[in-house]
């Protein structure tokens, strides 16, 4: 590759490469069909009269690869709309909120994990209110403690760093 | 006549006002932890078995029951309301009861599904009733090899669950057997896939996957196209469908009773596949299949009657049996067994009281259900008017604590997120997840049936077709698969002329 | 002055949890390493009830399901050792489990302060209802004559119908084609329509099928006949020497738990196994309770040694042979 290969910022996002969502997808299924195949691979197969554990991950996940590769050559002949970016902040927020509340229900327990799970989480609108996010997330940790904990009789750790 | 006698029996055991409030008790606290994700009636259910302990057997019974069949109503809520299945039976009323919901019109997806549950409701009870213990024998024609055909059926039906390319959905499928395969070998007790990670031995739950895949994917691509999202929240719609709504539910409701009946009496769980097939039924039968997906209310009526008309009748195997075809049945033995009756064949000759008056409470069960939820329906649309900022941090908080419970596991809590990435980027990539779901409930069952119909024929394949209900099975999924297969062979060329 | 007294309130309330005399003075949590439902729950739900009398204070079951038992009872192991985390483990976690899973992070017999035996749930030898033998002595005859021929279920590896089903096998001297199931219920759909011949299970699964002849029943393997099915002969009456399991369950609390909170816990156990409601309730399921020197927990630490010592080489070997 030389440098003039390389094409003018204006040109590139247009016409010289589009990564249709069907190549995408084909190529991910695919993706997640090698990683499986890697995985199942040392599984003995057996035979039919007693089929050994790898048979059918290693079948399935063949299938799944074939198709996905069928897939993204398809889209890469017939082309297909472009994919979308993705909206990093939703997930960052959302995907953070859940594990957030993983590492502080056992160790903090809901009555810390609650709040600091939904104020985090409320972040992933651009429409969040602070004051409000906070206020709404008290209010409905309190709810939870009494509705799971009390009205249910969960064995859910409300109070765990005491 | 002898069913008479023994439903005035039934009946004279349920309508005490004892059996009549533990049987409303048990619908609300069913209702209740059906709506919240997560809680499902088997935590719920174990919990209360202690309090039911003072309770005579009937008694106790009747009110386990209705939190079972209460559970499945509140769990079609959740479904419509904020797409998230509570069980793999409700993966199809989010098809389209949650669009139903976004265009306004949840009031008559509610009102629907309960109406719908309520009549199949009545007819599994006189079907339990009259047909049960003969139609037991028939159950017993069902070996692994018969399973798995037909299982071979329900990953036919899948195909049709999609919206859009058949070949994606497919592609669902085969993703959803694959994440199925994870987890202990069932004859070696080998470690398959599992990364290593204790968790995974019994394979990947399905609440975290479900809720993961469909709740919090949901909430992601809401948040991404804002505007999709308050053009539904300004019209709010009617709170209960329209007369012409409910003509066009009845035949769906008719034929979804009659579908989810059938398989709820198999005892290897075969109303998990009730809803899918009447959905596909609903969808092959449309005169315009193109609704479905977009808010047909046929594919709400139909699926939400099958299922429940299933719920119902797999009570057969167990009381007739004495075989749980679930896990929630599975506990029903054991709160028998605590109370003192042993579960089997017996039940109904030694116990008739309790059998009857069962099948009796069941139709109680579900007119208070109704009574219940009908109402309910205001106060659950009234819900969808609050603020998305506020609702969806709100739905994040139930589910985390619901994940976190059913087996106080912190693992599970942090596969839903990874479950949540994984299908926000399927959706991305114009994948549907129903597929995927229905690929995976199958999956489990699929490869233990394969497995086991191999060994028990000694490795010959000739088994699936040389059993007669086997050889039937495999031949209805070939003609279906044909039939699914030419529409779309028709619409492709119609689109290439249209170009 | 003032500053004295904020020092001793302070000292105080530091102090009060070194008086170990209060326990037990919160709720108490024990961990059922297996779902809602089954029947080491129910077990543990039924003697949780009167525990909580004796104790003073809650005694709340939390369901840690997975891996055969073991992902709860790892956890439970590794709680602090002050009387406010129990477990109840049962055969397959504090008996099966070293043999069949290798990294398994905890020993039965070192990791516990075992406080006692719960309830023991007896097992049957069935087979399906037109099983051609008649006793137990023609059973083990045509089994040894059908060879591979013959289908033998059970509900899982790591269930008590495979640990107990795989000694008889090794017993007789039988090497059956295995079926594994994914639980006793379809294993026994397919036993009761003639799919597969024979299984090992416990009396309470199997009780009602009986009475009902919808299966067959060769021998309990108990040393005594249960009240439950007093026709049935013991697996020594009918012909096997040394084919005597049950499916115990029982309370363990982690290494290092106070001498005296042992004691209270046990004492506690024992009054709720004495417990008319509790008893009445363990005895309809089929389960026999422990009496006198079976109870406690030096019988329980020499129940875990014993059995550990009995399913390791048959479940190493058996497994060893199917991979």
């Amino acid at each position: 590759m030389t440098d003039t290969d390389i094409p003018a910022p204006e040109r590139s996002s247009a016409r010289s490469y589009r990564l249709t969502e069907d190549i995408a997808a084909g190529l991910f299924l695919a993706l997640i069909a090698a990683f499986f195949l890697w995985q199942a691979w040392d599984l003995p197969l057996g035979r039919l009269r007693a089929m050994g554990p790898g048979m059918l991950p290693v079948s399935i996940a063949a299938i799944l690869g074939a198709g996905g590769l069928m897939l993204a050559l398809a889209a890469f002949l017939k082309g297909g709309p472009i994919l979308t970016t993705p909206h990093v902040r939703g997930l960052f927020f959302i995907l953070g909120g859940i594990i957030l509340f993983g590492l502080l229900i056992r160790t903090m327990g809901l009555i810390v994990a609650g709040p600091v799970a939904m104020i985090f989480g409320s972040f992933a609108t651009s429409e969040v209110r602070p004051v409000e996010a906070v206020i709404f997330a008290l209010v409905m940790t309190a709810f939870c403690i009494l509705l799971f904990k009390y009205a249910l009789g969960l064995p859910i750790p409300v109070v765990a760093f005491m | 006549m002898d069913l008479i006698s023994n439903l005035s029996l039934g009946f004279g055991v349920a309508f005490t006002v004892q059996n009549i409030f533990l049987c409303f008790i048990g619908c609300m606290i069913g209702t209740l932890v059906g709506v919240l994700p997560g809680v499902g009636p088997v935590a719920t259910i174990a919990m209360l078995l202690p309090i039911t302990f003072g309770l005579d057997p009937t008694g106790a019974l009747i009110m386990l029951a209705g939190i079972y069949y209460g559970a499945q109503y509140g769990g079609s809520t959740t479904a419509i309301l904020v797409n998230i299945p509570g069980e793999a039976t409700a993966v199809v009323t989010t098809l389209d009861g949650h669009q139903m919901a976004k265009q306004g019109r949840a009031g008559a997806a509610l009102g629907v599904a309960a109406l719908g549950s309520f009549f199949a409701g009545c007819v599994a009870t006189i079907f339990i009733a009259a047909m049960g213990a003969p139609l037991t024998k028939l159950a017993q024609l069902f070996g692994p090899a018969e399973y798995f055909s037909l299982m071979v059926m329900g990953l036919v039906f899948s195909t049709v669950l999609a919206r859009g390319s058949i070949f994606k959905a497919l592609l669902m499928v085969f993703l959803g057997l694959l994440l199925a395969t994870v987890g202990t070998d069932l004859e070696t007790g080998q470690e398959r896939m599992t990364l290593g990670i204790q968790q995974l031995s019994d394979g990947v739950d399905f609440a975290p996957l479900a809720m993961g895949i469909f709740g919090f994917a949901e909430i992601i691509r809401n948040l991404e196209n804002p505007e999709a999202r308050d053009v539904v929240r300004g019209k709010i719609g009617k709170l209960m469908p329209s007369w012409a709504e409910i003509k066009q539910s009845v035949p769906p409701v008719l034929r979804g009773t009659f579908i989810g009946g059938l398989l709820g009496i198999l005892p290897g769980n075969g109303a998990v596949l009730g809803p899918f097939a009447s959905y596909t039924m609903e969808k092959k039968l449309a005169k315009d299949p193109s609704r479905f997906g977009k808010g047909a209310i046929e594919g709400v009526a139909g699926p939400e009657a099958a299922n429940n008309a299933g719920a119902q009748t797999a009570f057969i195997p167990l009381l007739t049996l004495g075989i749980p075809p679930n896990a929630v049945m599975a506990l029903m033995v054991g709160a028998m067994t605590i109370h003192g009756i042993i579960p089997g064949p017996q039940v109904m000759t030694k116990n008739p009281d309790l059998f009857w008056g069962m099948i009796a409470s069941m139709w109680i069960g579900n007119a208070m259900l109704v009574i219940i939820n009908l109402p309910l329906v205001g106060m659950w649309v009234k819900l969808l008017k609050v603020p998305y900022r506020l609702m969806f941090p709100a739905i994040m908080i139930f589910c985390c604590i619901g994940i976190y419970s059913i087996n106080n596991s912190v693992q599970d809590v942090y596969f839903t997120a990874f479950f949540a990435l994984l299908g926000y980027i399927l959706i991305k990539l114009g994948f549907e997840p129903a597929p995927m779901l229905l690929g995976f409930v199958l999956g489990k069952l699929m490869e233990e049936k394969l497995r086991q119909s191999l060994i028990l024929s000694r490795g010959s394949f000739m088994t699936f077709v040389e059993r007669p209900v086997s050889g039937v099975l495999l031949a209805v999924a070939v003609i279906m698969l044909v039939i699914a297969l030419l529409p779309s062979i028709n619409k492709k060329r119609d689109a290439v002329f249209q170009e | 002055m003032k500053k004295i007294a904020l020092a001793a309130a302070i000292a105080a309330i530091v102090a009060a949890p070194a008086f170990a005399q209060t326990y037990p003075n919160k709720a108490i949590t024990m961990i059922v390493p297996f779902a809602a439902g089954g029947p080491t729950d129910i077990v543990a739900r039924i003697v949780a009830e009167p525990m909580s009398r004796a104790l003073g204070q809650t005694v709340i079951i939390e369901n840690v399901a997975g891996a055969g038992g073991t992902t709860g009872i790892t956890r439970g192991a590794g709680a602090a050792a002050d009387g406010y985390t129990l477990m109840m483990g049962h055969m397959g976690t504090h008996g099966a489990a070293p043999a069949l899973y290798p990294n398994l992070k905890y020993d039965p017999a070192k990791d516990f302060a075992p406080i006692g035996v719960a309830a023991g749930t007896p097992i049957i030898i069935v087979g399906k209802k037109d099983h051609p033998a008649n006793n137990l002595k023609e059973f083990i005859e045509w089994a040894k004559k059908q060879g591979d021929k013959s289908n033998h279920a059970h509900a899982g590896i790591g269930s008590v119908s495979h640990s107990t089903g795989i000694l008889l096998n090794s017993i007789m001297g039988t090497k059956p084609t295995f079926i594994p199931y994914t639980g006793t219920g379809p294993a026994l759909n397919d036993m009761m329509s003639g799919q597969v011949d024979y299984m090992t299970d416990q009396i309470v699964n199997l009780v009602g099928q009986i009475n009902a002849g919808t299966v067959k029943a060769f021998a309990i393997a108990t040393a005594a006949r249960s009240p439950a099915l007093p026709n049935l002969p013991t697996t020594k009456e009918a012909g096997i020497d040394g084919y005597e399991v049950s499916a115990w369950n029982a309370v363990f609390a982690p290494k290092g738990t106070p001498a005296d909170v042992v004691k209270k816990l046990e004492a506690a156990l024992n009054s709720a196994l004495d417990d008319a409601g509790a008893k009445k309730r363990l005895d309809d399921l089929g389960a026999v309770s422990p009496v006198g020197n079976d109870r406690g927990s030096i019988a329980l630490q020499k129940l875990v040694e014993t059995e550990v010592a009995r399913w390791t080489p048959v479940l190493k070997a058996a497994m060893a042979a199917s991979k």
